[in-house]
């Protein structure tokens, strides 16, 4: 069924229903992804798929729903659903549709080359990856996963109020995770880096290399004595890290009362050192939007300033609760989703030193190349965190030897407040909105366990 | 969902380009969540999947597509596309679709469909209330309410065609205790392959106050200490170690790489021979089970370890045509947007000899970890970690203080020969476990068990 004519007859029998505002959020996905394993292409998945949310309101409250089957026998269940849901809630505060901003940002499109890339592309990339790995040194003993994926999604708001918002986003990825032997001991080192312009831009030798290198260094790595250590977070579990709190900046946490900062507004709350920004237009960063999940145009914001908390972020609801303007952060993570809050480019403001000068400034101390069990081993709740994790450890300012089977443990605003220095090596993790990134850190001290 | 005659013209097209076998996995599923905090409810939402998943095998090359464009004209269109992929020769065959009737084992009587909203807010009352009023220390309650109906097809060139419902529901529940600026939480999520009878005869009241008493329990808690001790885990969720540490090792994924630590050792001793080990996906509603897997053959009981020896590995189709051997029934994915692949199902250290009170008074010095959060592993290197929900000091035969913030790891086969006694209280817990196929509903269990030597990292 074709999308305008869906939407108005959706409108139509909406209203009848007694809907007030209405709106759907259409989002279409194609993706292509290439593994190879040994020289040849071990697994190739081509994917097309499109859902549907709707949202409206009735009696003053807004009701939710979905659905992939896009035909006319689905909207009454999504109708139906919708005011089910929307009777059940008990919250005095309701959500609003957006009637849209006065302007939107045009973000750069280049990804024309994205577009018309071909599947023989993605696999000789992958082949070209898995190689250069392999020959990096005879310690490899395998790439056990190798993989190139070629992204496109079609998202488009529309409702009563008026509201049309398009955006189409191309992404291509490169991962592989090499495994290293020798002398009956194992390691593993993964690596992973998106292009959003053109697959030419994905430097494959250099991701082989360095996940190749890292698989090796980490050979004969052993334990330490349990102690306090200053610690370098390498700029990837910076960023783990600081996507594992996220949620403490986040007005939907706040509201709920959950948020190690609650009412901290104003206040200093990490070292003076520190400026934490979101920022919706970085050029090649992962979660760049015109427009947020509501539709609302996005903005730049200081979360952190020289370690002051300057604002939580929000969607139209939470902004309301706390009696300000939504910061453009309204989040939804597919179709299933109701709107919550996340951040688009969220980032720890790099400094002036590379990560050599960080380590070389070390006389004895822990760099971490990788946290392990994020999901569990963090509390966004207390802040705590108490992480598996791998790493080097550094004797006068330079790499002494690997070290494995330790944790490190701490609380999270702890952290920000003992950032001793700041990398210049800024990274994003992850694709897409809600990114976190952050430069090497290097923190004061934090409780390390051994033996 | 689809019509034989159709499903047979997509597969014909799937192998056009001489695939050898072709797969179809129709999957229509309603699902519905509401969210509750602090006693109100806050958020809900639902809705329909509903997509189509083609994969196509030529020896163990294999390509999976999927669309939710279900018209005739597409999905004879993207089961072409995919077999682009495999430039082989067309080979004349037929295919002859059968079709064939699954056994119920699990009893469904309430479809969720079939409850009102009302009444499920009712049990998420019950639990918010239960939780609220246990302590003045606790501070705010969540809970929310899942549940789906998934109706899947599962039809391939061998002439498989059957088709399956399966039914979750799960009911989460989180207390936060706060002091001052310090707060912590207890977690409890009982969940069913079963209707939504399964709530009439749960005891709501004491999981509720289960997560009010850890969460007031770890707030007045010190931090654990770090180092190499002797570990004890209870059971349940404590079964969260054998999942980590050696199940996702022992799935043909990994094994069929050669990229597991597990690869190889078939009949010899890689554990204490205290320890069986089992994955069973026929345990009558378990959370992790399943009537028929995702590839359509029918679950089964696999014996992983046997006393101490390594008897068996957990595989799928294709990972059976890559080590040579047969499938174990053990073929998940989370939905039609995932290729199946070899995965746990219900998996749990088999009951031993010893009371839980026998182990605990014959230790000296000890972390007991009463509740276990979640964990990964690194199936290529062994390392596994995960964190303990509410720990104790034990000493002199005796549970002590408590103590939070306590994280395990460790390797798995280490891990495995380390166990030093085991004891009689089998018993469950849920959890999802995620993977290359998505995140699947899957059981851990074992009873009470202690482990010799551990890296604890705490603080």
């Amino acid at each position: 069924m074709e999308m305008m004519q869906f939407k108005d007859e959706l409108f139509d029998r909406g209203r009848a229903l007694g809907f007030t505002d209405m709106e759907i959020y259409y989002q279409a996905e194609r993706d292509t992804t290439v593994r190879v394993f040994k020289g040849e292409i071990d697994a190739y998945n081509i994917a097309e798929q499109a859902g549907l949310s709707f949202r409206g309101v009735i009696n003053g409250k807004m009701g939710y729903s979905f659905t992939e089957k896009i035909d006319e026998d689905s909207m009454d269940l999504l109708l139906q659903e919708a005011r089910d849901n929307a009777e059940i809630l008990e919250l005095g505060e309701s959500e609003e549709i957006f009637a849209g901003s006065e302007r939107y940002v045009e973000l750069h499109d280049q990804a024309q080359a994205l577009r018309n890339l071909t599947p023989d592309v993605l696999i000789e990339t992958a082949k070209r990856m898995e190689t250069v790995a392999l020959a990096f040194d005879p310690r490899v003993e395998l790439v056990n996963t190798c993989m190139t994926i070629n992204n496109e999604t079609e998202l488009t708001i529309m409702n009563t109020k008026g509201l049309n918002c398009r955006t189409k986003n191309n992404i291509a990825i490169g991962y592989l995770s090499v495994v290293g032997k020798e002398n009956g001991d194992v390691s593993s080192a993964s690596r992973s880096e998106f292009v959003l312009r053109e697959i030419g831009d994905l430097n494959a030798e250099e991701l082989a290399k360095n996940a190749a290198q890292e698989a090796v260094g980490k050979l004969g790595a052993q334990t330490i004595e349990s102690g306090s250590y200053p610690v370098i977070l390498r700029r990837e579990t910076a960023a783990t890290l600081l996507k594992a709190f996220v949620s403490v900046f986040s007005g939907e946490t706040a509201r709920k009362g959950l948020t190690l900062l609650q009412d901290r507004v104003g206040e200093q709350v990490a070292g003076a050192n520190v400026t934490i920004v979101d920022d919706p237009h970085l050029a090649d960063a992962p979660g760049s939007t015109p427009f947020d999940s509501e539709g609302m145009a996005t903005h730049r914001h200081e979360v952190v300033r020289n370690g002051q908390l300057v604002t939580f972020l929000h969607n139209l609801k939470t902004a309301k609760h706390f009696g300000v303007e939504s910061t453009g952060n309204a989040f939804k993570s597919s179709y299933r989703s109701s709107v919550s809050v996340q951040p688009n480019n969220l980032y720890v403001e790099p400094g002036d030193l590379s990560l050599d000068e960080l380590i070389a400034g070390t006389d004895r101390g822990l760099l971490l190349v990788e946290l392990q069990g994020v999901h569990a081993g963090t509390n966004a709740v207390s802040g705590d965190f108490s992480l598996a994790c791998i790493g080097y450890l550094i004797e006068n300012g330079k790499i002494a030897r690997p070290v494995n089977q330790i944790t490190v443990s701490g609380n999270f605003l702890q952290v920000l407040n003992d950032v001793e220095a700041i990398g210049n090596d800024l990274h994003f993790n992850g694709y897409g909105r809600g990114a976190c990134g952050a430069p090497s850190l290097k923190i004061k001290s934090l409780a390390i366990a051994g033996k | 969902m689809l019509s034989q005659a159709l499903v047979q013209d997509v597969l014909y097209a799937a192998l056009e380009t001489g695939g050898d076998f072709a797969e179809v996995f129709v999957e229509d599923k309603t699902s519905s969540t509401i969210q509750m905090l602090g006693g109100v409810v806050d958020a809900a939402v639902s809705g329909r999947d509903f997509g189509v998943g083609i994969r196509i095998l030529n020896g163990v090359f294999a390509v999976y597509a999927y669309t939710n464009d279900f018209s005739r004209d597409n999905l004879i269109k993207v089961a072409r596309n995919a077999g682009q992929a495999i430039r082989g020769q067309k080979v004349d065959r037929t295919i002859d679709l059968r079709k064939s009737l699954v056994t119920p084992h699990h009893e469904i009587k309430l479809l969720p469909s079939d409850v009102s909203k009302v009444r499920k807010i009712e049990y998420m009352r019950r639990a918010h209330h239960a939780a609220i009023n246990y302590d003045p220390v606790i501070s705010q309650t969540r809970v929310n309410f899942l549940d789906e109906d998934q109706k899947v097809l599962i039809a391939n060139s061998e002439g498989l065609f059957v088709e399956d419902r399966r039914v979750h529901c799960r009911l989460m529940i989180e207390s936060i205790a706060s002091k001052g600026s310090e707060k912590q939480s207890g977690l409890y999520s009982p969940g069913a392959h079963q209707g939504i009878e399964f709530f009439d005869d749960l005891d709501i009241e004491w999981y509720a106050k289960e997560t009010a008493r850890t969460a007031k329990t770890m707030i007045d808690a010190k931090f654990a200490p770090s180092g190499k001790i002797p570990v004890i885990i209870d059971n349940e969720f404590g079964g969260v170690i054998f999942h980590e540490a050696c199940g996702h090792g022992l799935e043909a994924t990994s094994v069929a790489k050669g990229a597991s630590v597990f690869a190889g050792k078939l009949d010899q001793m890689v554990a204490s021979p205290l320890v069986t080990a089992i994955d069973d996906g026929t345990i009558e509603n378990g959370w992790g089970s399943l009537n028929i897997d995702d590839e359509g053959s029918p679950t089964q009981r696999n014996v992983l370890i046997e006393n101490g020896v390594l008897k068996g590995y957990l595989i799928d189709k294709l990972g059976a045509r890559k080590m040579g051997m047969a499938s174990t029934g053990s073929a998940r994915r989370q939905n039609y947007q995932y290729a199946p692949t070899s995965r746990m199902n219900n998996t749990f250290i088999a009951a031993g000899n010893s009371t839980p009170e026998e182990i605990i008074a014959n230790t000296e010095f000890a972390l007991y970890a009463k509740y276990m959060g979640g964990g990964s592993v690194n199936t290529a290197t062994g390392d596994f970690n995960f964190a303990v929900r509410e720990g104790y000091i034990v000493r002199n035969g005796k549970i002590q203080e408590p103590v939070r913030g306590a994280t395990l790891i460790g390797k798995g086969i280490e891990v495995l020969q380390k166990i030093d006694m085991v004891g009689n209280n089998l018993a469950f817990g849920q959890g999802m476990c995620g993977s290359v196929s998505g995140s699947i509903p899957a059981d851990v269990g074992q009873p009470m068990i202690r482990v010799s030597e551990l890296t604890v990292g705490g603080r």
